[in-house]
């Protein structure tokens, strides 16, 4: 028996995987978007002409009064997180917020807080934990098909996502901030401990004028002993064949496994373009939508919640406090 | 270990006279395979009865500084495998040994020789990428069985100093020198080693650029000995791995191999070099002031993991 399909309205279309978890949405039965908040005249204009019959707000409250949502998938720039995150919970909406959940430890507590007082379901988008490669890397592991894990090496590296990404008020940071969490997140997730100890470098940036990091390299020591890296960089050219990677090599007592989540690919090269990767992987993203709305309809925790959010969060503001003089960070961080 | 490779192309570039062993039946066994009329149990002995211009010292790394030693203050050129030594007094003893006797003293960071490796170092060379901003690289192996001595810290170092020293020199070598260095892990697997067997390190440059070197004896006894290297500069990357390199793939009802295109190794374009070198009077690529730097390095990072804290360059005093 099929549940009327829920509500959904996306708050910014500001990061761009608000466009994935629009055709997510659109291809799935059991939740439909009903209306979009968009403060940028210029984005507005784009999503008007391609969503006629949608609702389209500049203002959020506005959106949150007169709509009948049920849940709002929280996609404007990384600062911005909490301030609409609050809006739409205050008002009884669950969220799925995008990564990272907020740039401040505070507001993700805020956020913590609000869904306990509010009996609402918070979903921190780490797509990673549905993805069919390293979904089936946590199957080996639970399987023990390498024993105990010792170590776990990850990169994350892109190309420079461009726009409010490189201005640190909205992104709160640079790649370590953008790219940090995916990998930290799944390393929660397969050790199932937390993070001890924090040590990170950043090096002169590859592109000298921006104002946010865009090289960095992180050290991570678990509670357990098992030792982590994460390459977070934004080291791809402009020219790469795709955005970037999400790769990792686990090492146990009993054998290893490596996962490169984006290397499914059929190669296309076109007269006058260059080499492009054309992804033939698994799509995460409907996986998680969907997860979310399950979620939601039986008050059930998701995979990644808000808490996920936070303590992945909490080992990229250690990494900044780290290249920011902090040497060998402890955490839990301090108030 | 590495004598075979070694031999194997001295033997194409010049007369190899004798082997030495302290084992009498190791020194006997190889000098047969490899038709060499001579062997000998010391080098003393070698020294004394035979006629040589140059000593390729293959031996553990705990003997290194002695047996280089005594061929450098007898007159003899001396390639070295790498490390140079585990101490940095062992080192400068054999620095000074080479510049007391003007000898040539060379060490075998046979990465500088490595077709991909050059390749990488000269298109940085010539401003392809730009200046070195980030940079990556690994070497993967299980435990090494062939010789009892790596299990021990005081006799190979551990991981770092016995292979993941290739990375640190060769890292030095495109992108300038460390300043500072953060290393992690220890003795993750192994039973009955007091070696460090994984390592991964995060090195600071003087020019601030940065670095992952990541150095594994923890993998499977079924995983081939894999590296790689990634260079990203301010105009583009470079990257490469063993398994774009070995291109020729083996395949039987026992197992697989990858097998490298190249006619010379790295090896044997490193004896070359040294060859050349003695001829010409020249520096060698890797001299022991390189080599001790790279050691440096290594020292430091060992040191970061004992202390739980990054350590600056250079060091005051270094042993591990």
């Amino acid at each position: 028996m099929m549940n009327d399909p829920l509500k959904i309205g996306i708050v910014s279309f500001a990061h761009m995987h608000a466009w994935s978890y629009l055709r997510a949405l659109s291809e799935i039965e059991e939740g439909e978007l009903s209306a979009i908040f968009e403060e940028d005249p210029e984005r507005r204009r784009a999503l008007e002409s391609r969503f006629p019959d949608i609702a389209i707000y500049s203002d959020l409250r506005e959106m949150l009064a007169r709509e009948k949502l049920d849940a709002v998938i929280i996609t404007s720039e990384n600062a911005r997180h909490i301030s609409h995150a609050r809006e739409a919970m205050l008002r009884g909406l669950h969220i799925m917020v995008e990564k990272p959940i907020t740039t401040r430890l505070e507001d993700a507590d805020e956020i913590l807080s609000l869904a306990e007082r509010e009996d609402l379901i918070v979903q921190t988008a780490f797509p990673m934990r549905y993805h069919d490669a390293t979904v089936i890397v946590r199957d080996l592991i639970e399987r023990g098909s390498i024993g105990e894990i010792l170590v776990i090496t990850a990169t994350n590296h892109g190309r420079y996502p461009g726009g409010w990404f490189g201005v640190k008020e909205l992104s709160g940071g640079g790649a370590m901030m953008d790219h940090t969490v995916h990998t930290a997140d799944l390393m929660r997730w397969y050790t199932g401990d937390e993070v001890k100890k924090v040590y990170a470098v950043r090096g002169r940036n590859i592109r000298e004028n921006l104002e946010v990091d865009d090289i960095g390299l992180i050290s991570l020591t678990f509670n357990g002993g098992v030792i982590g890296s994460i390459d977070c960089s934004w080291s791809r050219p402009s020219t790469y064949p795709i955005w970037g990677d999400v790769w990792l090599l686990v090492i146990g007592t009993k054998g290893c496994i490596y996962v490169d989540a984006f290397a499914s690919r059929v190669e296309s090269v076109i007269e006058g373009d260059r080499l492009r990767w054309k992804y033939s992987g698994a799509d995460a993203d409907k996986v998680m939508i969907r997860d979310f709305i399950r979620c939601v309809e039986e008050g059930r925790r998701p995979r990644a919640d808000g808490f996920d959010g936070r303590q992945a969060l909490e080992i990229t503001l250690a990494a900044y406090k780290s290249v920011e003089g902090g040497g060998v960070v402890q955490l839990p961080l301090g108030k | 270990m590495i004598a075979n490779s070694h031999v194997r192309a001295w033997r194409d570039l010049a007369n190899v006279v004798a082997i030495v062993d302290v084992i009498p039946e190791k020194a006997r066994g190889f000098a047969e395979g490899n038709k060499i009329d001579r062997w000998y149990t010391s080098v003393n002995e070698a020294l004394e009865k035979c006629e040589f211009d140059i000593v390729d010292v293959c031996t553990p790394t705990f003997t290194h500084c002695e047996i280089a030693v005594e061929a450098m203050n007898n007159g003899k050129h001396v390639l070295c495998e790498k490390p140079i030594a585990l101490t940095l007094e062992d080192a400068d003893k054999m620095i000074k040994a080479s510049e007391r006797n003007k000898v040539k003293f060379m060490v075998a960071h046979c990465l500088r020789f490595w077709n991909e490796y050059r390749i990488v170092k000269e298109s940085i060379d010539r401003g392809e990428i730009g200046e070195p901003r980030i940079a990556r690289a690994y070497r993967y192996i299980s435990f090494p069985l062939w010789g009892g001595w790596q299990r021990e810290m005081e006799k190979s170092g551990g991981v770092l100093i016995d292979m993941g020293i290739h990375d640190l020199d060769y890292l030095r070598w495109i992108i300038g020198e460390v300043k500072e260095v953060y290393a992690n892990g220890g003795i993750l697997k192994s039973k009955g080693t007091d070696a460090h067997d994984y390592l991964h390190v995060l090195l600071k440059f003087e020019g601030e650029a940065i670095a992952f070197v990541e150095s594994s004896w923890i993998h499977p006894k079924s995983h081939p000995f894999t590296y790689g290297l990634e260079v990203v500069g301010e105009r583009g990357m470079l990257k490469f791995s063993r398994e774009t390199s070995e291109v020729v793939q083996l395949w039987t009802e026992g197992g697989g191999e990858t097998i490298s295109p190249l006619k010379r190794d790295a090896i044997s374009l490193e004896i070359e070099h040294f060859l050349n070198c003695i001829e010409s009077g020249e520096e060698p690529l890797v001299t022991g002031l390189e080599a001790r730097k790279s050691l440096e390095v290594a020292l430091a990072a060992i040191r970061s993991v004992e202390e739980g804290r990054p350590v600056r360059l250079p060091l005051n005093g270094g042993s591990i």
